[in-house]
């Protein structure tokens, strides 16, 4: 029966609902942080936390022995910690002669592993007498074993994962396998050599055509085409696979969040697809979550059906349950035994058991088994207790405790245990709030008594903080940060590029576009070397030339690799000597009048017209005049009727005059239509004179620059460069897309030097000097080098000081890669800063290097202010700074657009880095070492895997520790109280998420010195609340 | 014909082999079951010593199904001590290969080369079952992160009972090889085949996996040079002799 548009719907709806806790996955070449658990965001932080633990089996917080090595090295907050607990406490019924409040400290800061009091089968009666070395008491089982068998198997679990747990078959495994490879054939944006056919119908279209005649799933006893057989459509085929499979209507959401988890990397991929209507393979090869949950539940029911015949295992919901009910305590054994928690003293007697199948052999060994077990968790328990007791000096009276009294007690300790991670946490980030607001300059600033030699404007990336503050050691410059993307949006169409590039945060979309243009350049110069480049890639590529080439010139790849492994530095600059010069080129950044927009579409129309006349009629261009032409588009365009002078001309009949014309319209697309489309694609290259100003002035604004400008205001976009790596362009600028800042540096500098902006921006009270120029650069994070560009556009008056400038931006690189090189290598602390840039610059050459950098590895902090507040501090590369003055943001506009940019983008950079760092094998993506390439559009561990998401164990973890201390993002806002409230309150995204306790937020008042702090719902000012713990600190 | 039987119950054909494999999972003492492997074979090479008769080529056949059924039985077991003694079974089996040519000394060795190894296994199981109830692969994986000495030795130990080179046992195998039929000899080559898949499927419940902490000690450094130095001076003496004997 086929499934009714009403039911498609429904099931539509109900898998984007059932996706919406998988994060998105952007393709890596344009890697963009976020948060895993961005679709929990509107939980608050800890539940959030327990429902990401649910859904992806992965941990919140970090280990308790790692959390007591902070203590040590004094980054946890005692006092915090001790009034946490208080607070827990608060709920918790007391227990006579016990102090639960040092016994829980003692827990906390003196055992290293959980208690983890989840027994399945001891209770607390079992506890305490195995605590005191007493006997236990014969247990009865039967009800027990129905009820909880019924308890932990539901309904919405896929049947697939409850076979594999009671028959130890790999259905799972093979499942995921079989969809990775699907996945791998249809998503590939050019790996490949050959392509999966019939991509263009979509996922699940081209899936099912080259299923349906797939040898090898036949082979497998997998019939895909009886089930395919039954919808044409993915929503029926999901219907009717539940519907076969039994499962209740009322738990398909559930289900269908289950299966969409269990590879939450291929989800989170396609899920991102599917919106992104810009994307070049999205918008020529569809697919939905809708294409790829029809095809895993197909692959499930044949696996499952093919396991059912060969091995007699359950193929439904209602005959699992049968067999759980006929069976339990089978059933019982089967799951201890396939999942892997057997008694290891029993393993052998419950495989033996459940081998044979009889009946009577299990039911004589299930009471055994289970009062071992019983024994053992007791035991287990029991010893934990009693080394907490003893340390805790407390073991006689809870030894002494009634029953009532130690259930109490254990159930204590267990939710302890489970709201532990978040007490550390906030002691954690107290500590660190406390050292941050403490260091901060709150004090106005003294007047300069002239302007700085230059002015630069970096990133707030946390990596420019470093280079900022040597940059003002060395020199007479004054710096400032702003998002990278320094305020404007820009679709950007380089010069070899044929696609938009987005140079923007992912949450903003760019409504002009910019295009590259070389000076002068003939596109038939190209490099030998690039030539020989293309040659042997392809070489490689190919199915058969491999087997020839390796013989013929498998030395030359040799050279290479000797090259790229011994000497990275100089064999890459000997490489790229080989490449010409990249040559000046400009951007277009003038909006085009209707009238230019309209006669460049007219000059290209015509020139499709002259070469369609020559190909489709073999007439040239010398045989037809302007006027014929001029006919032919007007006729084309509908704007003229009748018979053409150009066919008159040719003795054209009116049937192939009409069929060229259609082919004019169909194929050289030459209609009214796609003139429109081509209009409004033009209509975007460029900015109007109105909107460059705005955006200038906004950048300008934004940071507190208005007046006392320096000859030199640099620009200084920000990227990485690094071999090898596929997580390239996460260490690039995250304002910027995942890409580097260059354009937007160069855009933003060509606006700004224009006279007629400054006219205008003048009149906005907005003095520019007009020795000032703003001169673009690029800083490269890896390497520390901060290079100008377009300096050939620099006024002769400026060049007598370019070689001062040069000078510091060189020293403060160097000083910054000293700094920065000893945080990676343990050898490098004894490098002068000459030999550690020599160094940095080794790393970005060198393809073995899986750590070229630590990228925003230990971020831990947001700065809205002017610089004077931390310009005395050393911010350990630990800190966004985004300049900010209140005074120059009356109505607090600049400071929402602040909140709602580049503060969410940094949101989802610490959380990116808090949740790789907590559990880096389920939130991170493991060990670079055993990556591959997807696709060309992710990785994978080994050659078959889930994508991998988040951030590889390299970047935040050190020796198997993280290197990045796990915190949220504390904000800090330099404003009065009210102008600060009211621009947090005003966004509605920002007021969630601190509200909801994903940013801490801080206000530091500069009216009345005084910090407010979020916490528990409300502001809080900062003195009174420190006050109070210090006291207790004291007390405890 | 009696102490053809009785070599072949101690040299264990199956199912006269059930006797052994039974024996060594009573044992519940290491050193008990070290022993038993070790000296088990060397009853039978000594019975067959003594009869006069020529092997008849059913015996070597017979040898070669029950080492290959054992073979095939490996790739299932997940019990270290039982896997030692199935590999055992299924090595000491193809002693019979030599057998019909009466080389004692060269099957007393060939015997020795393969019963060491595995009755080290047995000891080893028994590190495992002091520390976590059962030496039972894929219970308690990640050994390689928590217990990084005994992961290495465990490995080495079962590389060598599996005939791996250098390893005396892999020239014994070839000098096997070399007195079979071209049709044993493939039937032979199988089994060894099978070994090898199935000692990596039990390496990989072991050793692989995650780290899950057990805060277990790991083996102790004397013990672990008295291991290393057994296996050393095993793989040294075997390239000693049985590079002399090819």
């Amino acid at each position: 029966m086929k499934c009714t548009l009403g039911t498609r719907l429904r099931i539509r709806a109900m898998v984007h609902v059932a996706g919406e806790p998988i994060p998105n996955f952007w393709p890596m070449r344009t890697f963009i942080h976020h948060n895993p658990l961005y679709g929990l965001e509107h939980m608050p932080f800890q539940q959030a936390v327990e429902e990401g633990s649910r859904l992806f089996h992965a941990d919140g917080y970090l280990p308790r022995a790692t959390y007591q090595g902070y203590l040590e090295q004094g980054k946890i907050d005692m006092a915090t910690l001790t009034a946490q607990i208080g607070r827990f406490l608060a709920g918790q019924p007391e227990i006579p002669g016990v102090d639960l409040q040092v016994l829980l400290m003692t827990l906390a800061t003196k055992i290293r592993e959980p208690l983890s009091i989840r027994p399945t089968i001891a209770d607390s009666k079992d506890m305490h007498a195995a605590l005191k070395g007493n006997a236990l008491t014969p247990g009865a089982w039967d009800d027990w074993l129905k009820e909880g068998l019924k308890a932990d198997i539901s309904p919405a679990c896929p049947v697939y994962t409850i076979v594999d747990e009671l028959f130890g078959t790999a259905i799972g495994t093979s499942l995921d396998e079989l969809v990775i490879k699907s996945c791998l054939d249809f998503f590939d944006e050019g790996q490949s050599v050959w392509q999966m056919p019939g991509r263009e119908q979509g996922l699940f279209r081209a899936w099912s055509a080259l299923a349906e005649r797939n040898l090898r799933l036949f082979i497998r006893g997998l019939h895909i085409k009886n089930i395919l057989r039954a919808d044409d459509t993915p929503e029926g085929i999901i219907s009717h696979v539940l519907t076969e499979l039994g499962v209740p209507e009322d738990a398909w959401l559930d289900y269908f969040t289950r299966e969409l988890t269990r590879l939450h990397g291929w989800a989170g991929f396609i899920r991102w697809r599917s919106s992104a209507k810009h994307y070049h393979w999205s918008r020529n090869f569809p697919a939905g979550m809708v294409d790829y949950l029809a095809i895993r539940l197909v692959l499930g029911l044949a696996l499952l059906r093919e396991h059912a015949q060969s091995k007699g295992t359950p193929a439904s919901v209602a005959e699992l349950m049968r067999f759980i009910e006929e069976r339990p305590a089978e059933t019982y054994l089967r799951r201890e035994f396939h999942g892997g928690r057997v008694l290891p003293v029993l393993a052998v007697e419950v495989e033996k058991a459940i081998c044979s199948g009889r009946e009577s052999r299990i039911s004589r060994l299930l009471p055994i088994y289970l009062e071992k077990k019983r024994e053992q968790e007791a035991k287990h328990l029991g010893t934990g207790l009693r080394a907490l007791a003893s340390q805790a000096g407390m073991l006689k009276p809870i030894e002494e405790l009634g029953e009532i009294e130690f259930h109490q007690l254990t159930g204590i300790l267990t939710r302890f245990e489970n709201e532990e991670g978040q007490m550390w946490l906030n002691a954690q980030e107290t500590h660190y709030m406390r050292r941050l607001l403490n260091g901060l300059d709150l004090a106005s600033p003294a007047p300069r008594d002239k302007r700085p030699f230059a002015q630069v404007m970096f990133c707030i990336d946390v990596r420019s903080e470093r280079i900022r503050r040597h940059l003002e050691k060395v020199g007479d410059y004054q710096t400032y940060g702003i998002a990278g993307f320094f305020g404007i949006p820009v679709g950007f169409i380089g010069m070899d590029k044929g696609s938009e590039t987005q140079l923007c945060p992912v949450v903003v979309s760019p409504k002009n576009l910019v295009l590259e243009l070389d000076i002068a350049r003939n596109p038939d110069d190209q490099a030998l070397a690039s030539v020989l480049e293309q040659v042997f890639h392809e070489l490689k590529a190919s199915i058969l030339s491999p087997f020839i080439t390796v013989e013929a010139i498998g030395m030359l790849f040799g050279l290479d690799m000797f090259g790229k492994s011994f000497a990275p530095l100089a064999y890459n600059r000997w490489r790229q000597h080989l490449h010409p010069e990249r040559l000046d080129s400009r951007l277009l950044l003038d909006k085009l009048s209707r009238e230019d927009a309209d006669s460049i579409i007219r000059s290209l129309q015509r020139a499709m017209i002259v070469k369609a006349i020559s190909r489709d009629l073999g007439i040239e261009r010398e045989a037809v005049t302007d006027e014929m032409i001029r006919e032919l588009r007007e006729t084309a365009l509908g704007n003229h009727e009748g018979p053409t002078a150009f066919a008159n001309q040719f003795k054209l009949d009116t049937r192939t005059e009409q069929n060229f014309l259609e082919r004019l319209r169909g194929v050289y697309r030459i209609n009214s239509g796609y003139t429109q489309i081509q209009l409004e694609r033009l209509g975007r290259i460029g900015f109007t004179l109105d909107e460059q100003v705005h955006f200038v002035s906004q950048a300008l604004r934004s940071i507190g620059l208005t007046s006392n400008f320096s000859r030199f205001v640099l620009l200084a976009g920000h990227g990485s460069t690094s071999e090898n790596n596929p997580y390239e362009s996460a260490l690039d600028c995250g304002a910027c897309g995942g890409n580097h800042g260059i354009v937007n540096a160069r855009v933003l500098a060509q606006i700004a030097n224009k006279p007629s902006v400054r006219e205008r921006l003048r009149a906005q009270g907005i003095e520019i000097a007009n020795d000032t120029w703003f001169v673009p650069a690029f800083h490269n994070t890896t390497t520390d080098e901060v290079k100008l560009h377009d300096l050939s556009l620099l006024p002769p008056s400026h060049l007598v000081y370019l070689e001062r400038l040069n000078n510091g931006l060189r020293a403060a690189s160097r000083l910054c890669a000293a700094e920065r090189m000893a945080t990676l290598q343990e050898s490098a602390h004894a490098e002068n800063p000459a030999q550690a840039y020599r160094h940095a610059q080794r790393n970005a050459m060198d393809w073995s290097q899986v750590r070229p950098e630590w990228g925003l590895s230990r971020n831990a902090a947001f700065l809205i202010g002017r610089r004077h507040l931390t310009e005395q501090l050393d911010l350990d590369g630990r800190v966004f700074l985004h300049s900010y003055d209140y005074r120059c943001d009356p109505k607090a506009r600049l400071l929402e657009n602040i909140l709602t940019g580049p503060l969410v983008v940094g949101q989802w950079i610490s959380m990116e880095h808090y949740f790789s760092a907590v559990d880096n094998e389920h939130y991170g993506s493991g060990s670079k070492v055993y990556h591959n390439v997807a696709g060309l559009f992710g990785v994978m561990t080994g050659n078959l895997s889930d994508l991998r998401t988040g951030l590889p164990a390299q970047t935040v973890l050190k020796n198997g520790e993280p290197y990045h201390e796990p915190m949220r993002l504390l904000t800090v806002i330099e404003a009065p109280l009210e102008h600060a409230r009211q621009a947090v309150e005003g966004v509605v995204k920002v007021r969630n998420l601190v509200h909801n306790g994903w940013v801490r937020m801080a206000i530091a008042d500069p009216v009345t010195g005084a910090f407010y702090v979020f916490e528990e719902g409300a502001w809080q000012l900062r003195h009174a609340h420190e006050k109070e713990l210090l006291e207790k600190e004291i007390a405890a | 014909m009696a102490l053809t039987l009785a070599a072949a119950f101690f040299l264990p054909l199956f199912p006269l082999s059930i006797v052994f494999n039974g024996l060594l999972m009573r044992l519940s003492n290491p050193y008990a079951r070290f022993a038993l492997v070790l000296l088990w074979p060397q009853i039978g090479i000594a019975a067959l010593s003594f009869t006069n008769q020529a092997i008849p080529e059913y015996m070597v056949i017979w040898a070669i199904i029950s080492s290959g059924l054992y073979a095939l039985r490996l790739l299932t077991v997940r019990d270290l001590g039982l896997w030692a003694g199935f590999l055992a079974s299924s090595s000491l089996a193809l002693t019979w290969g030599l057998a019909a040519h009466h080389t004692p000394v060269e099957m007393h060795l060939f015997a020795f080369w393969f019963s060491l190894p595995a009755a080290l296994l047995t000891l080893l199981a028994g590190s495992l079952s002091r520390r976590f109830g059962a030496a039972y692969a894929g219970l308690y994986g990640g050994l390689a992160s928590s217990m990084p000495r005994l992961s290495i030795l465990l490995v080495i130990t079962a590389f060598v009972a599996i005939a791996t080179p250098p390893s005396p046992g892999f020239f014994a195998m070839l000098n096997l090889l070399q007195r079979l039929s071209l049709l044993a000899a493939i039937g032979v080559l199988a089994i060894w085949l099978l070994w090898s898949w199935a000692a990596t499927k039990l390496m990989q419940g072991f050793v692989l996996g995650a780290d899950r902490r057990h805060g277990l000690p790991d083996l102790g450094s004397a013990a672990i040079l008295l291991y290393m130095g057994v296996l050393c001076v095993f793989v040294v003496t075997g390239l000693y002799i049985t590079g002399d004997a090819l």
